[in-house]
């Protein structure tokens, strides 16, 4: 833990009147290692990129703007959407708004012919399972496509939020994904913060990585508990889940709430919320015993051999799918892409040479390596930021939230972070003159990462793989709203 | 590959564990070790009460159907839920709450169900597979609606395509406040279901 960044995500951004312009802008930087990720697509097309950590770039976010309309609209340009979209979901979501670039979305085709059986699987489905449809087309017990539809539990976030202020927005957004709800506030409050040119005191920000971390750590060990009895392994599952419960508890005694929502408020932290009996010793103690058992249980399944066998090879995702959809968050390191929005931004003051773990194989093993490892060091950074934490010195150092009350310095900004499943983004377009929200574009972890699920399955694996793929990718469904 | 200089792939922990060379060997530890799980809500906890709201509880009128005492199995179905309900959910048959020593148990059929329970707002698109799902299961069958947002739709009420109500879709025998549920008080709504009592509510000790 050497050098603090502090200053805020340097933005900029640079506007294309043609999709032809924007397109070869998009890939060119694409291709040099900019990370990207699709923001809107409804009335301008944004696409955020993030430099890589070697380039002498000055902003660490740029976003690409393709405006269309006005004198400069264009009615021809249909370059293929399968080319120049990171997910099949921004494709579709780019072609059904924006009828008139012309980009057609290309359904996968169906697959026919003898012994072809279509297995559908939900929406209602497993033990507590989120609503979801995979339509698995299988030949004898290999799965040869897999279709997925999500539309069942959509919410409409983004568009039951226009029209209200930020601060409305806020309890919203913090039901995005409760399990990742640290991040998803943070990355409004962020984008909030960089709109009304609020910057968060270290002491906040320092509060913001602890969240960030218990999160991260809480969801690591729901996931890693899935995916051992995804192998018909019940004991390592319920060691997991006991932890989870730990962990959960520490939240609720530190902060108030099991899954540490209503914590991070726009500016800083919620420090009027905090219980008054917090004990960070008992809990950095609760932390210290669950990372030792934790290693413990994934040092014993890495010598399960029922385990690794159904884990070896299971699920790789192939090398065009990673190079097209470009997976985030841990399915994405555990597919060798070294990409971490922590160590990119070094937002909230981590550490800009935080050590990410990355594997090459992409598969479920690589997944469960990928995740353990990163449990380990999210519960150190827990430990080694009790240890220096004082919830008193959190009075009066967050602005009051009626500062966001007030007109913006400017009307939009953008919300970076490296949420449990991986890159979350926000984009907030607000009134200039009263602050309401007139656009939000969500980029999620999920949506991003849903359209490589169906690549790694039906990558010659059989029916009994499935609940062990789909539990190593740990994707979330309500993350995946329109 | 600068991957594998990453600190936290490198070694797993250096535990005594290590040696087992099989997962399973671990049953030998837990032998000796006290049970993780906790009497509430049948019985004091006050870790676990802390976390229980012990206004959650809201029961309809007693159905005039007898229903079963013992061994009652759950269909669980999200109907928009932010998957925090889910979270909650799933802990139940962890070691620290393990619903099965009241006899209840997950099942993945809905003809093998006794309880359906629901969670989030109730998209338009799922009142019709709710339906299906109620009509699939066998009586005497129950509703325990989870959650705030099963309940009225929460901050979720009037967005697009959010019913945000069960009523008038299938009858709710108990309804569990909170934003999600404690796992604690997921156990006291099913125990109320099974007993048409809330076992807090004659045991005033218990709650705080
Ligand atoms: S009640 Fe709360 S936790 Fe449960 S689904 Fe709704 S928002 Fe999520």
């Amino acid at each position: 833990m050497s050098t603090i960044v502090t200053a805020p995500p340097t933005q900029a951004v640079r506007t294309y009147p043609t999709a032809a312009s924007w397109l070869e802008a998009w890939s060119a930087l694409r291709e040099h290692g900019w990370e990207t990720v699709l923001l809107d697509a409804d009335e301008e097309v944004n696409a955020v990129l993030m430099p890589p950590s070697d380039d002498p770039q000055r902003e660490n976010l740029v976003t690409l703007r393709l405006i269309t309309q006005g004198p400069h609209r264009e009615r021809r340009d249909p370059p293929s959407a399968r080319d120049i979209l990171e997910t099949l979901d921004a494709e579709a979501r780019i072609a059904g708004e924006r009828a008139d670039l012309g980009w057609a979305v290309s359904e996968p085709p169906p697959v026919r012919g003898k012994g072809i059986f279509v297995y559908p699987l939900g929406p209602v489905r497993a033990d507590v399972a989120e609503s979801m449809l995979y339509r698995l087309v299988v030949m004898g017990d290999e799965i040869v496509q897999l279709n997925l539809r999500h539309h069942f539990k959509q919410r409409h976030i983004r568009q039951l939020v226009l029209g209200s202020t930020v601060l409305e927005a806020m309890p919203v957004i913090a039901r995005f994904t409760t399990t990742s709800n640290v991040h998803h506030t943070l990355a409004l409050a962020a984008a909030a913060e960089a709109a009304w040119g609020v910057a968060p005191h270290p002491d906040a920000d320092a509060t913001r990585v602890l969240l960030a971390e218990l999160e991260r750590a809480v969801s690591h060990l729901g996931d890693l508990a899935a995916l051992a009895v995804s192998t018909g392994l019940t004991v390592p599952q319920m060691e997991y889940l006991h932890l989870k419960e730990d962990l959960l508890r520490v939240n609720a005694s530190l902060f108030g709430h099991r899954y540490l929502r209503g914590v991070v408020c726009l500016g800083g932290v919620n420090w009027t919320a905090l219980p008054s009996h917090a004990d960070p010793l008992q809990a950095t103690e609760t932390v210290a015993e669950i990372l030792k058992v934790a290693s413990g249980i994934a040092a014993q399944l890495e010598r399960t051999p029922s385990f690794l066998d159904r884990l070896h090879g299971a699920g790789t995702v192939p090398k065009s799918a990673i190079h097209q959809i470009r997976p985030v968050g841990p399915v994405g390191r555990a597919s060798g892409r070294t990409f971490d929005v922590r160590q990119r931004l070094g937002y909230a003051g981590y550490p800009a040479d935080l050590q990410v773990p990355v594997l090459p194989q992409a598969d479920a093993y690589a997944r469960f390596r990928v995740r353990v490892a990163e449990l380990n060091q999210s519960l150190a950074i827990v430990l080694s930021r009790l240890a220096a934490w004082d919830p008193t010195r959190l009075r009066q150092k967050t602005p009051a939230e009626t500062a966001f009350a007030e007109p913006p310095r400017s009307p939009e900004g953008l919300g970076v972070v490296e949420a449990p499943r991986g890159l979350l983004a926000y984009r907030l377009v607000v009134d200039a003159s009263n602050g309401r929200i007139r656009h939000l574009g969500v980029a999620t972890p999920s949506a991003r990462n849903w359209p490589v699920v169906p690549a790694a399955v039906a990558n010659g694996n059989i029916l009994q793989d499935f609940p062990i793929i789909d539990a190593s990718f740990a994707l979330s469904v309500a993350g995946w709203d329109g | 590959m600068p991957a594998l200089r990453c600190p936290w792939l490198a070694g797993t922990a250096k535990s005594p564990l290590e040696v087992c060379p099989l997962y399973y060997w671990n049953w030998l530890r837990h032998i000796v070790r006290l049970p993780e799980t906790t009497n509430f809500p049948t019985a004091p906890d006050p870790a676990v009460a802390e976390m229980s709201d012990p206004a959650a509880i809201e029961m309809a009128a007693r159905p005039s159907d007898p229903f079963p005492r013992r061994s009652i199995a759950l269909r669980h179905l999200d109907a928009g839920s932010c998957n925090g309900c889910e979270s909650e959910l799933s802990l139940l048959s962890s070691p620290d709450y393990d619903f099965t020593r009241y006899g209840f148990s997950f099942t993945p059929s809905p003809k093998h169900a006794d309880i359906l329970v629901i969670t989030g707002v109730i998209t338009e698109a799922m009142v019709p597979i709710i339906h299906n799902v109620f009509e699939q299961m066998a009586a005497p069958k129950r509703v325990l609606a989870l959650g705030t947002c099963a309940i009225d739709g929460g901050v979720f009420a009037g967005a697009p395509g959010v019913v945000g109500s069960l009523s008038g879709i299938v009858p709710v025998t108990v309804a569990v406040a909170g934003c999600p549920p404690s796992p604690g008080d997921i156990l006291r709504g099913l125990l109320t279901i099974a007993d048409h009592r809330d076992p807090l509510a004659s045991r005033k000790a218990v709650s705080r």
